[in-house]
């Protein structure tokens, strides 16, 4: 038997084998377009933050490898570059048979949520997505219900009893979600039927009504300025003035009840777009209260 | 046996150097056919597997080439501001610095260009490669819109340089704002017709003409009130805006001619231009 292992053909073959095999390995090394040298590369890129190239470099190891941290990464590199529909069928494609399920239900529903976000103003197709049971989650259950409170926040939909929107949220955001959920169910809005009964009873009334004082205190000295000219044009038997003067005050009377109207308009508008931006700018730089994925930032 | 031996030891050695090199002529090849956004990726591939970064500065330089030819700018600058970090020789510093200005140029930044240009000039390590410095402030003056110091730099860098000749041309062509409103000042509509704007000149005279002529004829037959709201509200509201208009004018006309000078400069000008 020894003699056999130090036959001089058996040394011969386990040499050429050992030198296949680092040869193989080293070839895979420094071939830069290897599948794990792929891998290596877009991890590179996904940590600098360069998404697009990296999610290239994913594809090309996972037409070679399956892996579930890549797919993973695959799909989150479409959320990153805000190609929300891509992410969310990537991420929909782990809820079975993957390690990482629950985190790619999550990362579906933020996708979901992003999409609704950006490109439309209602939640509708969101929350439907939320009370299906195959998509839900048990670990990060409280999230997405969290979330799904916070959808409402962004569109007109009916907001959610008090007691059950303000147990979703932590202490330490409490004010902050308080504050805008009664921003949002008590909006400061201005009245355009006030506003424009006041610029009839008064000119420039209504506008001092919307916040703009200095355009009210203009409309009622022009009509003031303009009805007085039409009487004392006619008192001093200068018809023809007369008549042109209160034709005058008359457009500027009825101007002045349809800028207030808008001024309201625009008033509430300017809350509306306040209170979004506000909300979003709040939520966006909290992540949308959604916890973070510790494997993604490794 | 010895012979086997050797030739195995040879081929598991690893043929990285080669396949960096093969890296780079690929990149190479796709940034000179113009695939730009290809070109990055090889390039960045190639950097982050040239461990020894022998292939640092020609990547980095050329990713902010690709940047640039692609419009991002800020990116072209950090990457340019990385090939000046990874530079072998102060040769290799200085192209990169002077990339950092013309890109700044097209950024719309020459206050940063010119700033840089000063930090070379001051800097001892460039002393040999001054001579160009005085080219790129001309070309930071021309996006400065001062074609009076972008003449001055061009002919310091080089007496009558063709630049500087156009420079010339361009100050020559482009009209005066204060020439423009002291007219306007003196005779309504003047300004106007100055700017070649010949109806909008004739048409503010005469209503000035007008509403001065019927101010002082209300004034004449003492109708004040009449006189002061046609002199307030119609004549000199076309008095102010005759001035206004020439101002405009002027403004409008200076930029049409820096926009076509610029424009012959990007598309016929052969020079080294940003």
């Amino acid at each position: 038997m020894l003699k056999f292992f130090l036959n001089k053909r058996f040394v011969f073959i386990v040499t050429i084998f050992s030198f296949c095999n680092s040869f193989a390995q080293s070839f895979e090394n420094t071939n830069i377009f290897s599948p794990i040298n792929r891998l290596k590369f877009g991890n590179y890129l996904y940590a600098e933050k360069d998404y697009l190239r990296a999610l290239e470099e994913f594809r090309e190891y996972l037409k070679a490898e399956n892996n579930d941290t890549v797919r993973f990464k695959f799909a989150d590199c479409f959320l990153r570059i805000g190609r929300y529909e891509e992410a969310a069928e990537n991420f929909k494609s782990m809820f079975f048979n993957s390690s990482l399920e629950e985190e790619a239900k999550l990362q579906f529903f933020r996708a979901n949520f992003l999409m609704s976000l950006n490109s439309s103003s209602d939640f509708y197709s969101f929350r439907e997505l939320t009370e299906k049971e195959i998509y839900f989650s048990d670990k990060y259950s409280q999230h997405l219900k969290r979330l799904k409170f916070i959808s409402h926040l962004f569109d007109n939909s009916i907001l959610p009893d008090t007691n059950e929107f303000f147990s979703a949220f932590d202490d330490s955001n409490y004010t902050m979600i308080k504050k805008f959920y009664l921003m949002k169910k008590y909006p400061h809005y201005k009245s355009q039927t006030t506003a424009g009964l006041l610029s009839a009873f008064l000119p420039g009334l209504g506008k001092i009504y919307t916040g703009e004082i200095t355009d009210g205190i203009t409309a009622f000295a022009a009509t003031g300025i303009l009805a007085f000219l039409a009487v004392n044009n006619f008192n001093h038997h200068h018809n023809f003035r007369g008549w042109l003067f209160t034709g005058i005050s008359v457009l500027t009377y009825a101007g002045n009840i349809y800028g207030s109207i808008a001024s309201a308009q625009i008033y509430n508008a300017k809350i509306k777009f306040n209170f979004r931006n506000e909300i979003k700018l709040y939520f966006e730089q909290r992540d949308f209260l959604l916890p973070q994925i510790n494997f993604l930032e490794k | 046996m010895k012979k086997y031996f050797f030739f195995f030891l040879l081929l598991s050695f690893p043929v990285n150097a080669q396949n960096l090199l093969e890296q780079l002529n690929y990149a190479n090849k796709l940034y000179k056919s113009e695939k730009y956004y290809d070109a990055i990726t090889e390039y960045k591939r190639l950097i982050f597997f040239d461990t020894s970064k022998t292939f640092s500065y020609i990547c980095n330089f050329n990713i902010g080439k690709c940047y640039k030819a692609g419009g991002k700018l800020d990116d072209a600058i950090k990457y340019f501001s990385l090939a000046e970090v990874s530079s072998n020789n102060s040769a290799e510093k200085y192209r990169a610095k002077i990339e950092i200005v013309k890109t700044n140029l097209l950024r719309g930044t020459p206050e940063r260009a010119l700033q840089i240009l000063n930090d070379i000039e001051n800097s001892t390590e460039f002393s040999q490669n001054l001579d160009s410095l005085n080219y790129w402030r001309g070309w930071t003056f021309i996006f400065s819109d001062d074609w009076e110091k972008a003449k001055f730099y061009f002919n310091k860098f080089q007496p009558y340089h063709e630049l500087a000749i156009i420079s010339q041309n361009i100050i020559k062509e482009k009209y005066s704002v204060t020439f423009a409103k002291v007219i306007s000042y003196i005779l309504p509509g003047a300004g106007q017709i100055y700017t070649g704007h010949i109806f909008s000149g004739l048409i503010s005279f005469g209503y000035n003409l007008l509403f001065g002529y019927l101010t002082a004829k209300s004034f004449s037959e003492d109708r004040i009130f009449d006189g002061v709201v046609i002199g307030s509200l119609l004549w000199l509201r076309f008095y102010r805006g005759n001035i206004q208009n020439a101002e405009k004018f002027v403004v409008e006309k200076n930029i049409s001619i820096s926009n076509r000078v610029l424009n012959y400069l990007q598309n016929e000008y052969r020079g080294d231009k940003p």
